[in-house]
């Protein structure tokens, strides 16, 4: 195998999330020059304790855009799943958790009712949505920030496992797997794919669409939710303002994960290769001294990058650039010599 | 007792009866052709069929029983198995996923074994025992996804099978495994509805033939008691007279030239030269590479490389819109996809690239507009009427002469280039669509089309181009040639 051929390989879509990721890890990892302010175990927990919220949210997110819609609703759907947890699970937290992630699977359920039904697009419906569920929050709050008696939940959450790791992230890694062997072994996995990549093909196929669709908005619903849970509880409180724009980075991770926006490609391990580059520049770039207003900058010009990669007949177009350059060279050189 | 019958059906949209009151009963070990213009109700029997449509009146019965059949899922169950007429393949799957895709017996957990061993199975059946299952369905040809798709059919278990004109993008080769297929179903006990367009389908592989126009039944024969004349007649309620307009053939000077075009990874070096007023035909199957040299001229692939010059004026290739302003018009293969605005109405298709000419002051001019509108649909023959119906309403044939409509007009006469102009085209509306493609030779137009379809290749050109991987076999004016050579070069040139 030639260098080419490697780097190709490297590049290609199922593939490059786990590149970006260990390019993003060698090359921090670079500037830290044995430093061991970037690898130590510190920052390690630190980016997994920001995997377990912005994971699962990317994950509801990017199954979504598997099937080519756009779920907005998720970053409305952390802050109400965390308030109705903090509110009812005062006395029994299992009880909060588990109404916090029913209101997320309903939420999306009800959003994928809409769509399917009414034949409408999903941008529009889960706007409505984020907006109705951030609007829900500050009236449940009321526009305060409650705080959660249960010193005991909170410590729980974040107590390092093995240095590493949080009851917290340990979920939200657990969730990952069983979306992960989900997509890759059951039928359900392959109507996702075949739903996002072409959706009027896989009803003349015989496939029941409106299923998936309603299928995948309740399960990103879900997982939000469960993102929205843990990070109130983890926090002991919650506030309708914390994580709005969580929005931006969930869809970045996604991308950056390798999945497509125009639907069909991508996979649960690739949104967790995505997030984990997010969490570990955002992480990372702090723990090398980089100023947090400059860590944007970076990521933008990553995706930048990426959408560029994604190109369609990037290559051909290359190929064509450099037979009419060299074109143009060999008719100059032609006036010149006449 | 049949195995499917449909009993005195009729199916009306507001208040057209699309379907009016048809009758067909179907036997075990019967193939049977639907045949009909388009418009004429076999998408809609079908739709009926599979569940797609509740009928109004009648009623279909499976082994003498009448159902309701609610879903195409529910059809499913009944034993009913179609090949629709679109494709219905997901691309970023794998072959052997799309082959189960939508079947309602898969288990939760499908990575089995015992499903591999039988999408193999029907694969092989169907000639294709290279075909990894494992390759995704976006690396296969049009032709070869088209095989899947009859493969998925195969593995659905089903009692009736309706192939709604299955070979409309396949070479003969594959057509004869499809009927191989199909005979082999026949020996079973299956029923299969096989509609289509080419007749000389029909008498190939159909027991029995029904016909039907304007949504009522014409009739139900036996293949072996009626000739090709006969079907024709009871499809178009006439006798089709010519199919192809006759024309004095006068070449003016060449407009179209083309020097040693490549488009990787099929196209190596080929020149074509057109004149005005006249038709090239560039005859070949898929992968012929005749589709995508008209594509290349037409500006639609990055990688294409070569010289190209209009009426001795240079070209440039790779920009649709250096093309146009060539005035090189093309109608795609593609028509949903890229022939017209399936979501737009008729007027709104038609008026699509006169926009600029009824613009004053940035803004439309409705009335202009309207005026262009129905005199162009009087030029192509589309109802008045149906201006403002959204187009994907329309028959096939109507869609591609909406395409048409599109490039009637402008001062001066350019090259018009067309793949496949008459692909999943009903015999009448194709006469129409000849003689308006001749309607632009007279206007001093330059023609070139690609086409698969010999008949179609001899009965309107005045220059065949036979092309075989990539590369032209032959060159020959009006008359020089035959349908025996043209298949022999289009298949295995004796050069190859």
């Amino acid at each position: 195998m030639t260098f080419g051929n490697a780097v190709q390989r490297l590049f290609a879509p199922s593939a490059r999330p786990f590149t970006i990721v260990v390019g993003t890890i060698i090359v921090l990892g670079l500037f830290d020059r044995g430093t061991g302010y970037f690898f130590s175990i510190g920052t390690v927990f630190s980016v997994m304790q920001l995997f377990a919220t912005l994971g699962l949210v990317a994950l509801g997110l990017g199954l979504s855009m598997l099937i080519r819609e756009f779920d907005l609703s998720v970053s409305g759907m952390v802050g109400l799943a965390g308030c109705i947890a903090v509110l009812t699970g005062a006395s029994n937290p299992w009880l909060g958790a588990a109404l916090g992630v029913a209101a997320g699977l309903l939420g999306g359920l009800i959003q994928g009712l809409i769509m399917t039904r009414l034949n409408l697009s999903s941008v529009g419906v889960t706007l409505g949505g984020l907006l109705t569920m951030q609007g829900l929050t500050y009236v449940l709050t009321d526009n305060q920030t409650i705080s959660y008696p249960k010193i005991a939940v909170p410590l729980g959450l974040n107590a390092p496992l093995a240095g590493l790791f949080s009851l917290r992230s340990v979920v939200a890694l657990a969730v990952f797997a069983i979306a992960a062997l989900a997509m890759r072994y059951t039928r359900l996995g392959r109507d996702v794919i075949a739903t996002g990549s072409d959706r009027r093909a896989s009803r003349i196929a015989g496939l029941n669409t409106d299923r998936v669709v309603i299928s995948v908005f309740a399960a990103s619903g879900g997982s939000s939710a469960l993102a929205g849970v843990l990070l109130s509880y983890s926090l002991g409180a919650a506030s309708p303002v914390a994580l709005s724009d969580v929005l931006a980075p969930a869809a970045a991770a996604a991308i950056v994960g390798g999945v497509s926006v125009i639907g069909g490609r991508g996979s649960p391990m690739g949104i967790a290769a995505g997030v984990l580059t997010l969490c570990i520049l955002s992480s990372g770039l702090s723990a090398i001294g980089v100023a947090p207003y400059v860590h944007d900058l970076v990521t933008g010009a990553i995706l930048l990058v990426i959408a560029i990669l994604d190109a369609p007949d990037l290559a051909q177009r290359i190929t064509t650039w450099q037979f009419d350059r060299a074109e143009r060279q060999r008719n100059a050189l032609k006036g010149a010599s006449s | 007792m049949p195995v499917l019958a449909i009993d005195g059906v009729t199916k009306r949209f507001g208040p057209n009866a699309v379907l009016k009151d048809v009758s067909l009963a179907l036997d075990a070990h019967e193939v049977r052709a639907v045949c009909g213009e388009n418009g004429a109700g076999k998408s809609t029997l079908v739709k009926v069929i599979t569940g797609l449509y509740a009928p109004d009146e009648g009623a279909v019965c499976v082994d003498g029983t009448p159902v309701v059949i609610t879903s195409p899922q529910h059809a499913q169950e009944l034993g009913i198995a179609l090949v629709a007429q679109e494709l219905s393949l997901a691309p970023a799957l794998s072959v052997l996923d799309n082959i189960w895709l939508g079947n309602r017996k898969v288990p939760l957990l499908h990575r089995r074994q015992e499903l591999r061993a039988r999408a193999r199975a029907a694969l092989d059946k169907l000639g294709l025992n290279d075909l990894a299952l494992d390759t995704p369905a976006s690396a296969l040809s049009i032709g070869r996804r088209q095989l899947v798709e009859i493969a998925r059919m195969l593995t659905r278990d089903a009692r009736v099978f309706i192939l709604d004109e299955p070979t409309a993008t396949l070479s003969d080769v594959e057509i004869e495994r499809i009927f191989a297929a199909l005979r082999a179903l026949k020996a079973e006990g299956k029923s299969v509805i096989y509609i289509t367009h080419r007749l000389g389908e029909v008498f190939e592989i159909c027991d029995s033939v029904s016909v039907l126009r304007n949504g009522d039944l014409v009739g139900t024969r036996r293949t072996n008691e009626i000739d090709r004349g006969t079907l024709m007649q009871m499809m178009l309620g006439r006798s089709l007279g010519e199919m192809y307009p006759a024309w004095e053939s006068s070449p003016g000077d060449p407009m179209l030239m083309v020097k040693d075009l490549h488009v990787p990874p099929l196209v190596r070096g080929f020149d074509l030269t057109a004149e005005r007023g006249t038709v090239t035909c560039l005859a070949g199957q898929v992968g012929s590479g005749a589709i995508t040299v008209l594509r290349a001229l037409a500006g639609l692939t990055p990688g294409a490389s070569g010289e190209a010059s209009i009426s001795g004026k240079p070209m440039r290739l790779r920009t649709v819109a250096r093309a146009q302003a060539a005035d090189v018009k093309f109608i795609s293969e593609d028509r949903a996809g890229e022939g017209i605005f399936l979501r737009l109405t008729v007027g709104q298709n038609l008026i699509a690239t006169k926009l600029k000419d009824h613009t004053a002051f940035g803004l439309l001019a409705r009335r202009g507009l309207r005026a262009t509108a129905a005199s162009l649909a009087a030029a192509v023959g589309v109802d008045r009427k149906r201006l403002h119906s959204p187009a994907d309403e329309l028959s096939g044939g109507n869609q591609q002469k909406l395409a048409f409509g599109r490039w009637i007009g402008g001062d001066r006469p350019g090259v018009l280039l067309m793949n496949e102009p008459t692909r999943g085209v009903d015999v009448g509306a194709r006469a129409e669509i000849y003689r308006l493609i001749r309607q632009f030779c007279d206007r001093g137009y330059c023609v070139v089309m690609a086409s698969s379809d010999i008949e179609e290749v001899l009965g309107m050109a005045d220059v065949v181009v036979s092309m075989y991987r990539g590369r032209q076999v032959a060159r020959y004016r009006r008359g020089e040639t035959d349908m025996q050579r043209i298949l022999a070069d289009i298949t295995h040139p004796a050069a190859a």
